[in-house]
């Protein structure tokens, strides 16, 4: 467990530290930016204690409103998708919602997709609500949470189909 | 006991969720003032709700003190009324006297006041259906109390001048020598007027008023006295402490000012 969390904790630093750096900066179509981070929480083993991931959760999240100055939007959005996985896994990944390593092996791919695109979609949707936090800025809401889901989604499937065939 | 015990680990994983949500939303308020000017408009309906009962009690036991300064508030408007009675309408000109017809106000009545925190707010009772809109100006019996930030129906918040983001023009009623007045979280009565160059005579006692170039305040609605004058080793601008003439510890009724030229002032400074 130990060398899972020490693995762990530096891919949360080196995505981080990516996050900050450079997907922060990508600006496509002048407004979209992937979250690759987002892999921390999609990929954390989803077998273990859910108190000690909604932590974790927060942490990742807050720490990278420090280092990104955004006013708590990511930590917001990182604690309520690291609240609500649980129910999120079981509705997408159905009987294996528990099984360690789900999202590589042992799913089917259509199970997978649907988990990677409620986690993403749902983080998205918090994260410019927060971000703007106006009903008069709807459309714009609207808008930034469809680009930027789309673009992590297609970025972190293809990073996870990376990981899958290192393993 | 053991049933409480049981019921808090039972809900563990949403009781942590929600401190850390909880812990985040007040990070965003602290982090930008949009954020916390939008949860403030929230919370403000509810302690409005939650203030008012408890208000109308404490006025209740308040009357007679209001009713003194009710006394001492009318007999100085009839002394004004008086004077300018008097006086030929070239000289009021003259004399650079406030011009009533550019403001008008709605009287209010404070529900909530702090003046313990970096960032005081005070609420009053009155809100968009008795006309009220933001930045309107508030005055006291004696002097200036801040500025309307958020309004909803029935109420509004008002950000204090004993609030570390607000900045007042004041100038010197003897001259026209212009500062900026700031809230140090010192004492609840006491400012700091900056920029004012060493130039200018200073004395300790002079009475500091609105400069009248903001759309929020007319000129010259007394704000204070100088209590206390330093002359800096470096840099060209004293350092002035200032005792304000209103309680701002004590407040019960105040007046909103509305300005009616306010849209084509700004119409005007936004211009390029």
């Amino acid at each position: 467990m130990i060398q899972y969390y020490s693995r762990f904790l530096g891919f949360a630093f080196v995505l981080l530290l990516l996050q900050m750096w450079v997907f922060d900066h990508i600006n496509l179509f002048g407004f979209s930016n992937p979250f690759l981070y987002l892999l921390l929480l999609i990929t954390y083993r989803l077998d273990l204690n859910q108190f000690t991931f909604i932590f974790v959760g927060f942490v990742i999240g807050f720490t990278l409103d420090l280092l990104t100055h955004t006013a708590g939007a990511h930590a917001i959005a990182c604690v309520t998708i690291a609240f609500l996985r649980p129910i999120i896994a079981r509705f997408a990944l159905g009987v294996n919602y528990d099984q360690p390593n789900a999202i590589y092996n042992g799913t089917l791919w259509t199970n997978r997709i649907l988990y990677l695109f409620l986690m993403i979609f749902i983080h998205q949707l918090i994260f410019s609500s927060v971000a703007y936090f106006s009903f008069s800025h709807l459309w714009k809401i609207t808008k930034l949470t469809l680009a930027n889901s789309l673009f992590t989604f297609v970025l972190i499937t293809a990073t996870i189909n990376l990981l899958q065939r290192k393993k | 006991m053991q049933w409480v015990l049981n019921a808090l680990f039972r809900y563990r994983n949403f009781l942590l969720f929600f401190l850390l949500f909880s812990f985040s939303l007040a990070f965003s308020g602290i982090q930008s003032s949009y954020h916390q000017s939008k949860l403030s408009k929230g919370s403000l309906f509810i302690s409005g709700l939650i203030h008012e009962p408890f208000d109308v009690l404490y006025s209740y036991l308040n009357l007679s003190e209001i009713n003194k300064n009710l006394v001492l508030e009318n007999n100085k408007l009839k002394n004004l009324v008086l004077e300018k009675a008097e006086q030929p309408e070239s000289l009021a000109k003259e004399k650079n006297m406030v011009e009533p017809s550019r403001y008008w106000s709605i009287p209010a009545k404070v529900i909530r006041n702090s003046f313990t925190q970096k960032r005081n707010i005070i609420i009053i009772d009155k809100g968009s259906r008795d006309d009220i809109i933001q930045e309107m100006g508030v005055i006291g019996t004696s002097g200036i109390i801040g500025i309307v930030n958020q309004v909803s129906l029935g109420y509004a918040s008002v950000l204090s001048i004993l609030n570390q983001d607000v900045k007042i023009n004041a100038k010197f009623k003897k001259s026209n020598v212009f500062g900026s007045l700031s809230w140090t979280n010192g004492m609840p009565n006491e400012m700091r007027l900056d920029d004012i160059s060493i130039i200018n005579p200073v004395k300790i006692g002079d009475t500091i008023v609105t400069g009248g170039m903001s759309t929020y305040f007319p000129e010259g609605i007394a704000i204070g006295t100088v209590a206390q004058v330093e002359l800096p080793e470096t840099g060209g601008y004293y350092q002035i402490m200032v005792t304000l003439i209103n309680n701002m510890t004590d407040l019960d009724h105040v007046y909103l000012l509305g300005n009616k030229d306010k849209d084509e002032l700004l119409q005007l400074i936004d211009q390029p």
